[in-house]
């Protein structure tokens, strides 16, 4: 399963200043658990079930070597999760897909970068908008994609010219899965 | 003995009076406003009356709503606590004229330090060191002059109207006098529209120091020693010791001496408690006010000389004199309070709301004061205050040792607090050598606190956000998915029965 998040790291002030990525996976004795700090390197984490444990409704993680008795609940609209242990706290805010599709609506639906566009989620294609060549201005429609049950404008991030559409109407496509490439309008 | 104690009062210190009934018999009353149905002072006392609606000034602070539950009750005896009505001399009348037992000071008492300027003026006149200077109104700078001559420098030149730092100059060399005095005058025109100033002794490195009193009703009076609290936020103390790391053995005799003089010169009855600010230069202390209840800090004097303030409170009450003498009190040991507030650790803002998890620190030398329990709500109403925790040592640091690890036990989660705020100043230089001012939270505290709040690594909080967010979605979704049809219900129930 793969989130984002924004970590409150200067306490609860609102200052939402620490961006993550994390790829999440659970098997039967461990959790995988990847964190990417924005603009570092991915960083893996397989912790044991046996360290990772729950004690009436609370965590007890050992963690590289130190132990923490974790109180951790989630907030408000649900996606935040406050998260208390040795006299410290912090708030995580957790984007699953539904609440990415909707931080990328809010952006304008700009999910590509400028040499191509990616599925920010798994979906469906419902239609191509744009033909091998053509000139895009910022933030035109390029395909439709249905994912979460909505249908979503995907459209280009900068002024780029349509190198390759990667799909077709009826595609099922993956997280991250590259469906138009771009390349700069000389 | 009293038939029956009515404490009107909530919190942790309802809690501690309640004890106190109950250590020697008596039974206790508490009383309750719609927001403390489920405090623990309701649970804990043996009797509990509704006294009105949440507000304060309808509830707690409602002396008919009190005396009202102290007539269904049968009590016999008030305990005010602190805070709410303790310092009322009216209700201390009402219980008077009904025949109740007021725990706490004579309303002469209450009404003789009430006003902070008569106070002062009183104080002065029992022999009792305020803080030099002119006393009133400087018009010319040959009066200014005068002034400084007889009481030294430095000195402080103040707007009678300022505030927020304007109309203020420090003066720490005669030959600035002059300047000063216009620049205070002129500030004072411009920012409030009045050049009127006055001058009094500035406090280089001021700190809190004050004297726990107790008098009875046979005309003795002894104190308990000083106690420092100097660490202060937003003008509320949070830290306290005793004894003060800065005063010197002879300056606590005479602190003693003075505090008994005093109370003696107003008849004091109770437990009572002189605030003086102490100038660590100079090592002069100087009467600022009293409180004529008990303090919030006082279990550090208990710790400290051994004996019950409260249960004395009651016996004074009850007419006894005081179970001990002057020279029966003596300091043994430090010891130190953390006051633990449902508050941001850094903004200082209230944060009350659902204590989801409580587990009060244990272990040798270890006193919690503390109302908070797991799936308590902290009312928005109140002192933010939910818990008092104090460690006793031998000796200073190992008394702030103890306080650390106690602090490192103490779990409170669902609403935030300030106990990282306590440990980040165990840590600063200056309150470990001792040297703090009153100004140490605004002052010398900013460096520290960063490293401390990163002291558990970022990732562990992502990780355990993430398997959460992880095991919310997924029972979410299994949970879909298990929405069965009606029909496929109704259809396999039939496979199942006998065929």
């Amino acid at each position: 399963m793969f989130f984002e998040a924004d970590l409150a790291g200067d306490l609860m002030r609102d200052k939402w200043s620490e961006h993550y990525k994390i790829d999440i996976n659970e098997t039967r004795n461990a959790w995988n658990v990847s964190l990417q700090q924005e603009g570092g390197e991915w960083v893996r984490y397989e912790i044991s079930k046996q360290d990772y444990k729950m004690v009436e409704n609370l965590v007890n993680l050992i963690w590289e070597g130190g132990s923490y008795l974790i109180d951790v609940y989630g907030t408000g609209s649900g996606i935040d999760y406050t998260v208390y242990t040795r006299s410290s706290f912090r708030t995580v805010r957790i984007y699953n897909d539904e609440a990415l599709l909707h931080e990328s609506l809010k952006k304008g639906g700009q999910m590509g970068s400028s040499d191509n566009l990616s599925a920010g989620m798994p979906g469906k294609i419902v239609k191509t908008l744009v033909k091998v060549g053509d000139v895009l201005k910022p933030n035109q429609p390029v395909l439709i994609m249905e994912a979460m049950k909505m249908e979503n404008e995907m459209r280009a991030a900068a002024e780029v010219r349509v190198k390759e559409i990667l799909v077709k109407p009826g595609d099922s496509v993956e997280s991250g899965q590259t469906l138009v490439t771009f390349e700069p309008v000389k | 003995m009293f038939k029956k104690v009515l404490i009107a009062n909530r919190g942790e210190i309802a809690l501690r009076v309640i004890r106190a009934c109950r250590d020697l018999g008596i039974p206790s009353v508490a009383v309750y406003s719609d927001a403390d149905r489920d405090s623990l002072h309701v649970v804990l006392a043996d009797e509990a009356y509704n006294i009105g609606p949440a507000p304060s000034k309808d509830s707690y602070l409602k002396a008919e709503n009190i005396l009202a539950a102290v007539k269904k009750s049968g009590a016999d005896a008030v305990h005010p606590g602190y805070g709410f009505l303790s310092e009322n001399a009216d209700f201390g009348d009402a219980l008077e004229k009904a025949g109740i037992t007021f725990i706490g000071p004579t309303p002469a008492n209450i009404r003789s330090m009430g006003d902070k300027i008569s106070a002062i003026r009183l104080m002065r006149d029992a022999g009792v060191p305020t803080v030099p200077g002119s006393g009133g109104p400087v018009d010319t700078i040959e009066e200014a002059k005068k002034v400084v001559e007889k009481i030294g420098l430095p000195v402080m030149i103040k707007a009678t109207a300022g505030g927020g730092g304007k109309g203020m100059r420090v003066v720490h060399k005669i030959e600035d006098l002059e300047s000063s005095y216009r620049a205070a005058r002129s500030e004072g025109l411009n920012y409030f529209k009045n050049d009127t100033v006055y001058i009094e002794r500035f406090i280089q490195n001021p700190k809190h120091i004050e004297v726990q009193v107790f008098g009875d009703t046979h005309g003795n009076v002894v104190h308990l020693f000083e106690r420092e609290c100097s660490i202060q936020r937003r003008n509320q103390k949070i830290i306290e010791e005793s004894p003060s790391p800065s005063v010197p053995p002879e300056v606590r005799k005479r602190l003693g001496d003075v505090s008994v003089k005093a109370a003696k010169a107003i008849n004091y009855r109770g437990a009572g408690t002189f605030e003086f600010i102490f100038d660590n230069t100079t090592k002069e202390f100087f009467f600022m006010e009293m409180n004529t209840r008990l303090q919030v800090e006082h279990p550090i004097t208990e710790m400290v000389t051994g004996i019950d303030l409260v249960q004395e409170q009651l016996f004074v009450a009850m007419g006894k004199p005081l179970s001990f003498k002057q020279e029966d009190v003596v300091q043994r040991g430090h010891a130190i309070e953390a006051r633990i507030c449902a508050e941001d650790p850094i903004t200082y803002v209230p944060s009350p709301g659902l204590i989801r998890r409580c587990r009060h620190p244990q272990g040798p030398f270890i006193r919690v004061d503390s109302y908070a329990y797991p799936g308590y709500e902290v009312p928005i109403h109140y002192d933010p205050m939910v818990a008092k925790l104090i460690a006793w040592g031998p000796n200073r640091e190992t008394a702030i040792r103890r306080l650390d690890r106690a602090l490192t036990e103490f779990t409170l989660t669902g609403i935030k607090t300030n106990i990282l705020l306590h440990k980040s100043i165990l840590q600063a230089p200056k309150f470990l050598d001792g040297t703090y001012t009153t100004q140490f939270c605004d002052k010398d505290l900013e460096v520290k606190m960063p490293k401390l709040f990163k002291a558990v690594d970022d990732h562990v909080f992502l990780i355990t956000a993430a398997i959460a967010a992880f095991n919310d979605k997924k029972s979410k979704s299994v949970s879909d998915y298990n929405v069965a049809s009606r029909w496929k219900t109704v259809g396999r129930a039939n496979s199942l029965r006998d065929q």
